[in-house]
């Protein structure tokens, strides 16, 4: 029996129940976008005590399926106003699962100012009050620290950061991983809806679960076998990622003349070599140390694209050194050092603040005088005066939207007030349809995956016309939404996005673990019937089809090489979510 | 981009280090007076045609028969592109004919439409 905990934090009690009816059979997103727009009032505002925070882990999490470690997170978000679902790697997922836990959801607020760590066992639910030592500006690494001394190093940990402490709109949730290090659930700002419900962490402790159980084990675990196979066949997870992490899509990016640089006036930057994967790769082989080239954030990870990146002297200094966060400070804000940015990137982590919101503000900030262009040691200082928060701090972490308008800027690369991340949609035009419809505000990764005949699809695709860029974008929209609900870490998607036998091998898995008979088609149904549910409540918010829109700017400002501007017509969007 | 005579090279991924360590630099100018289609100029640096999905020249993506001017820009890319950017940047035109394109149709997973 699947259990389905709230936690009501105006009368601090928590209450263990059945999942509702029009719950079962729903996971990940599916759940969390379902249950938003079900049950959190549109029109409340996101930091008071009608929102909503809940936590899903994925249809296939807590098997043995490679890479089903995902949790999704969901709420109405402080940034956009909309809908959000965001989701992590981590150990929680597969806890959670193992624990026949459906889905946590905290709702209400405490009226005084007292902080909470919520401890989640097999049984039971407890509410504690935080440790004053994690409270008040303590980093992310000390407070998960202290947690594991006081609840066992063995357990998860979900942690609002000082940035969700001071309900700060970049602010997102950390999870713990294995060794201990961090992983996020990024955008949005769910961090300061945790932080506005005075929940300071969640520890997940699954001492005592069983297996997760599997309706048909032998077919599942030939449809495991499969899928395994798909993902180590595509040379993205061999020869892409395990070797140089997401990163590896510096150079590429760049070569294609959509690396947004200096706040998004030049799809190109000259020192792509000091920050690219392949000199990453590089760089952690010969510091040696703590250096790793390949890690995995959760057991059970085949593709391993994380990594470990040390000092010169080879002590870790940040992990899950992801290409966005490298772009957005070594593009974007013109940072020219690896270090530099190794550093900023664990800081943000420290701080518990989305690393690509956060990146955008900053070049908006360089734009608008703020802080100097390419300066990594004053952005550093920056970043770790959030845990005070300075004045600037605390705006810098306020997202790229309002320093842009703080400014007095035009020139403010922001879709649903989400900062746009690392691919230009001027010339990348099918990703920048992705960015104007999808209800979470830009997201790249809103348009990972797809379904049935990617040569259909993919064959004419030439990313600077606009030929067949609506029915990619509506395509890779409604697989994301699905596989988004299984569980599966973001990345497979690599693998399996061009893959239609990779996407089946996870319906067989999902069908071999209840016991069901969906087709993909079934599969699809629930992608779009996801985004649907996330429009509908974006709707009832206030949004209209005015707010798909890129930013006005791209529509006049030609970016170099390709000298292109954005020229898609508000019709021609509106027909993405037209299905 | 318009140099005199000359290509201007990279290598990414794998060919990263490759480049760097054979010709010691990146990019690599090489000199050349005539055009001359990407499958040749793999062959002249020493790169093997598995180690190319596709190339990028001035920008674009393009297949290994693609002809190369004096002045151009060339990039030349192994398999491993995360699977979503490959059909954005538009690989799939491209490298249809190409025996490192990774080719879903003969794996034994693909069973879909
Ligand atoms: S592929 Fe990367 S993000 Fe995904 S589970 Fe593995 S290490 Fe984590």
């Amino acid at each position: 029996m699947h259990k389905f905990i709230r936690i009501d934090m105006t009368s601090l009690k928590a209450d263990i129940g059945k999942v509702p009816e029009k719950y079962v059979g729903l996971g990940g997103r599916a759940l969390t976008s379902n249950f938003v727009n079900y049950e959190v009032k549109p029109t409340c505002h996101p930091l008071g005590k009608n929102n909503k925070l809940i936590f899903a882990p994925g249809l296939l999490s807590g098997t043995n399926a490679p890479n089903s470690g995902r949790l999704s997170v969901g709420a109405k978000s402080p940034l956009t106003g909309g809908i959000k679902e965001c989701n992590t790697g981590g150990s929680s997922s597969q806890m959670l699962a193992k624990m026949g836990i459906k889905a946590v959801i905290i709702e209400g607020m405490p009226k005084d100012n007292q902080f909470y760590v919520i401890k989640i066992g097999l049984n039971e639910v407890s509410i504690d009050k935080a440790p004053a030592e994690i409270l008040g500006g303590c980093g992310n690494y000390e407070a998960i620290r202290l947690l594991g001394k006081k609840y066992g190093e063995h357990v998860g940990i979900a942690i609002a950061g000082p940035a969700g402490e001071y309900r700060l709109p970049s602010a997102n949730i950390s999870f713990k991983d294995p060794e201990g290090n961090i992983r996020s659930a990024g955008r949005g700002g769910l961090g300061a809806v945790m932080g506005s419900k005075k929940v300071k962490a969640i520890i997940i402790d699954e001492t005592g679960a069983d297996k997760v159980p599997i309706a048909k084990p032998e077919a599942f675990s030939a449809a495991s076998k499969v899928f395994a196979k798909a993902l180590m066949d595509h040379p993205v997870a061999g020869q892409g990622l395990a070797a140089y992490g997401t990163d590896v899509l510096v150079n590429i990016i760049n070569e294609a003349g959509g690396l947004p640089a200096n706040n998004f006036t030049s799809g190109r930057i000259k020192h792509n070599d000091n920050i690219s994967g392949e000199t990453m790769n590089a760089t952690i082989t010969e510091r040696g140390g703590d250096g790793k080239v390949s890690h995995g954030c959760h057991r059970g990870c085949i593709i391993r694209c994380s990594q470990w990146y040390a000092d010169k002297q080879g002590k870790y200094i940040t992990s899950g050194f992801e290409y966005e966060t490298i772009w957005g400070l070594g593009a974007d804000a013109g940072i020219e050092s690896l270090d530099d940015i190794a550093y900023i990137d664990r800081a943000m982590d420290d701080m518990g603040v989305d690393s690509i919101e956060v990146a955008v503000a900053v070049a908006v900030a360089m734009e608008g005088g703020l802080i100097p262009w390419g300066d990594g040691k004053a952005v550093l200082q920056l970043v770790k005066d959030m845990a005070k928060p300075t004045p600037l701090a605390r705006i810098i972490a306020g997202g790229a939207g309002i320093v842009g308008q703080l400014c007095g800027l035009y020139r403010v690369p922001v879709v649903k007030n989400q900062a746009i991340p690392a691919y230009d949609p001027r010339a990348i035009k099918g990703i920048g349809l992705t960015y104007a419809t999808t209800p979470m505000g830009a997201d790249h990764t809103a348009g990972y995956c797809i379904s049935g005949n990617i040569l259909k699809i993919g064959a004419n695709l030439d990313p600077l016309d606009k030929k067949g860029q609506i029915e990619y974008s509506r395509a890779m929209q409604i697989g994301t939404a699905a596989v988004d609900s299984t569980g599966m870490c973001l990345f497979v998607y690599f693998g399996i996005a061009d893959n239609p036998g990779g996407y089946q091998a996870l319906v067989d898995m999902i069908n071999a673990q209840y016991g069901i008979n969906l087709t993909s088609k079934d599969v699809d149904a629930l992608g779009a019937s996801v985004l649907k549910a996330e429009r509908d409540f974006n709707k009832k918010a206030g949004f209209t089809n005015a707010h798909d829109r890129l930013p006005e700017f791209m529509e006049y400002e030609a970016i170099a090489p390709h000298n292109v501007v954005w020229d898609f017509s508000p019709e021609e969007i509106d027909e993405v979510m037209n299905f | 981009m318009q140099e005199n005579g000359r290509i201007e090279i990279r290598g990414f991924l794998k060919l990263d280090s490759f480049i760097k360590k054979k010709f010691g630099t990146m990019p690599y100018f090489l000199e050349m007076d005539n055009s001359i289609s990407g499958g040749d100029l793999a062959k002249l640096l020493g790169i093997e045609r598995e180690d190319i999905e596709v190339i990028f020249v001035n920008g674009f993506v393009e297949g290994l028969d693609f002809m190369i001017k004096k002045g151009d820009r060339v990039a030349f890319l192994p398999p491993g592109c995360p699977g979503p950017y490959r059909i954005a940047l538009g690989f799939y035109g491209k490298n249809q004919d190409n025996p490192a394109n990774f080719k879903i149709q003969k794996k034994d997973a693909a069973t879909d439409s």
